[in-house]
């Protein structure tokens, strides 16, 4: 089981378009919980989702317009040091690190 | 104060709007009984998708935001694969929506539609509009989102209360967005880049819509000349790359080239510019480019590692990373030119990638068709496409001479070979010529259809007789859903389940009914070669009148579009004929 953050501007359909990243890809939600967060408002999901498909949803959110910070932990290990690595996506550097940010 | 409709109507002109295409009803008459005395040319064609595909076309061939504009209901709902087609093959697409007046909105009124639900998951942006006030930057936020970064489709949703009302209009609002969050803050990218290259023995290039929707084709024709290295296209990377260029080895995918297949399934070095990989470039992603590592350049991260993993992410706007790239590699001096080392193949047969373009853009002919039941087919569009004056837009719709006009074509125009090439829409072709051949009045353009994909918008050449637009519109004419047949031939024993449209009306005489001028050309016409000189002058008077003009081309039934990868096959296991 996988948690992610997604932090957005709550305009008309944001979260509808974060929920469809996922129901397209006929995934269960067994965990979504939406609240005000600060000045936009974070929900947070727990999915079943093969390795492949965390990156691949991370991706995705990034590309909705009002989406501003996507995070992901492995579920029972949300501490704020076990979050996966920083988004959003970027190119790759010279050291590789950019590269797995942006394909985490 | 001036009505809603009006504010719309001037927030359309504030974006540079002058042209639209749409069908009136209900929800969006105030909007319709606005448009005399703008400055908005409305285009009335004969069906919703007409207008959205009409609007594509716009797009597509200017790179400007396309317009379509609906009523409620079955409007808006008729509106529907036009915004999934923009959404797959990146177009920049506002569709202007009517609704039923506010306070009917969730009683299942007549002709409602929860049109921004319906069209949620196809949309890039969308906005229910809920006050009189907020028209304006509704209308700068939709065009922003839809021709910004990685361009795409809008749907804006009215009610008609509210393009009813009165208000006083402060003027244009302008719409600033925040930075980014996958801007390219470096260009730290290239290095590594360079260095994959260098060590690369077979790099090769693979060229996609990218670099022509972020105006990067003069940056990108410099990095390829400098690289020399085995290009080839996806179906909407046509054009990018001249055709005459010595490392150009044609299209890629299900039906591309041999070379270009080829060359992809042994390099060990792909660089990616602008393409999503999606499968029918790849085959089979588990065996798409084995050996290679991958760079892949991108404006839209969420594109990254869908179907195949890459190894090298570059994401940003290809008109800054190309030229970022193409730097750093000027800076390094390299020891050898890259695709010298091309060559080594176990088996010894084609000892050169140059051989391969020799296969790509010689023999390719008899390639593309051993039985030869395809050749007049393909002779026939070597004849349109050679006798085509510079200034040339082909429009292709969906099927087997959308894949074979792909082969076939050969202009070196970036938006110069247009078709729906991600939702892969039937009846995409006519009304997108209507939209590119009023976008560009002066050129010639040709519109390539099957038999059944012109019968899924053929009330269009109303559209076309009313506006007297002089669109060149050809049928491949060979009685079947064509490309379904083929796969019943190949994959499911010759069992062709209802694709049989051998009772096809007589298509030169329901244009005759339009009032279009339409004549037939028989096959054998193309047996012989060269065409006989009636023949082709023959040809020379359609592309050239200033009428809207219909041929009709009979093909052969059977005809098959060759190569081709089956699905589940890797690109390397290409088949060449029935077996």
């Amino acid at each position: 089981m996988q948690a992610f953050h997604i932090h957005y501007r709550n305009t008309q359909g944001t979260l509808m378009r974060i929920l469809n990243a996922v129901s397209r890809r006929g995934l269960e939600m067994p965990s979504v919980h939406a609240e005000a967060a600060g000045q936009n408002h974070r929900v947070t999901l727990l999915l079943e989702v093969a390795p492949k498909q965390v990156g691949q949803l991370c991706r995705e959110w990034y590309a909705i317009v009002d989406v501003t910070e996507v995070r992901s932990a492995a579920h029972g290990h949300e501490q704020a040091d076990a979050w996966a690595a920083p988004h959003p996506p970027a190119s790759t550097n010279g050291s590789g690190q950019s590269a797995q940010a942006a394909l985490a | 104060m001036i009505r809603g409709a009006e504010i719309v109507l001037r927030c359309l002109e504030a974006e540079g709007v002058d042209l639209v295409f749409g069908y009136p009803g209900g929800a969006i008459m105030p909007l319709y009984d606005a448009l005399d005395g703008s400055g908005v040319r409305h285009i009335l064609t004969r069906h919703e998708q007409g207008a959205v595909f009409a609007a594509e076309g716009y797009a597509r061939v200017t790179g400007r935001v396309g317009v379509a504009i609906a009523t409620s209901g079955p409007g808006a709902t008729n509106l529907v694969t036009g915004i999934a087609d923009a959404k797959m093959d990146s177009v920049p697409l506002v569709c202007i929506t009517g609704q039923v007046r506010s306070p009917l909105i969730g009683t299942d009124a007549f002709q409602e539609t929860e049109v921004f639900g319906v069209t949620l998951s196809l949309t890039k942006w969308s906005r229910l509009v809920r006050t009189l006030d907020e028209i304006p930057e509704v209308i700068a936020e939709g065009f922003h989102w839809a021709r910004s970064g990685r361009p795409g489709p809008v749907v804006i949703d009215i009610p008609t209360d509210l393009l009813k009302a009165k208000k006083e209009f402060a003027g244009r609002v302008k719409f600033a967005a925040g930075t980014s969050p996958t801007r390219n803050e470096e260009s730290a990218f290239a290095a590594p880049i360079v260095a994959l290259l260098q060590q690369a023995a077979r790099p090769v290039a693979l060229v996609g819509a990218g670099a022509k929707l972020g105006g990067a084709i003069p940056q990108l024709r410099q990095l390829l000349d400098d690289l020399n290295i085995p290009t080839f296209a996806t179906v909407h990377g046509l054009g990018a790359v001249p055709s005459e260029s010595p490392y150009y080895l044609g299209m890629v995918g299900m039906h591309g080239t041999r070379a270009a297949n080829m060359a992809l399934h042994e390099t060990d070095l792909l660089l990616v510019f602008g393409a999503r990989l999606d499968d029918r470039v790849t085959g089979e992603p588990t065996r798409f480019a084995p050996h290679a590592k991958i760079v892949h350049f991108e404006i839209d991260p969420a594109q990254l590692d869908r179907v195949r993993a890459c190894d090298v992410p570059v994401i940003g706007d290809l008109a800054e990373t190309i030229p970022a790239f193409h730097e750093a590699l000027r800076r390094i001096p390299r020891s050898r030119k890259s695709g010298e080392t091309w060559g080594t193949q176990p088996d010894g047969s084609l000892a050169d990638w140059s051989e391969w373009r020799a296969v790509a853009c010689g023999r390719e002919r008899a390639e593309l068709d051993p039985r030869g039941l395809a050749q007049p087919t393909i002779r026939f569009l070597d004849e349109l496409f050679g006798r085509l004056p510079q200034n040339s837009v082909v429009i292709a719709d969906v099927g087997q001479h959308q894949m074979w006009a792909a082969q076939r074509y050969r202009a070196n125009s970036p938006r110069g070979f247009i078709t729906s090439g991600g939702l892969g829409a039937m009846g995409f072709a006519l009304p997108a010529a209507v939209g590119v051949q009023l976008a560009k009045p002066d050129a010639c353009v040709l519109c390539v259809s099957g038999d059944g994909g012109f019968q899924m918008n053929i009330q269009e050449l109303a559209t076309v007789h009313r506006l007297g637009l002089p669109v060149k519109m050809v049928i491949i004419d060979n009685k079947y859903l064509g490309m379904v047949r083929q796969w019943q031939q190949l994959f499911y024993e010759r069992n062709y389940a209802e694709t049989d449209l051998s009772d096809n009306p007589d298509f030169v005489e329901i244009a005759k009914a339009y009032k279009i001028h339409a004549w037939r050309l028989n096959e054998d016409a193309m047996r012989e070669f060269p065409v006989a000189s009636e023949t082709g002058d023959l040809i020379d008077s359609f592309l050239r009148s200033q009428q809207p003009e219909l041929l009709v081309f009979d093909c052969h039934p059977e005809a098959n579009v060759y190569p081709m990868v089956p699905a589940g096959a890797a690109l390397s296991e290409m088949v060449f004929e029935e077996e």
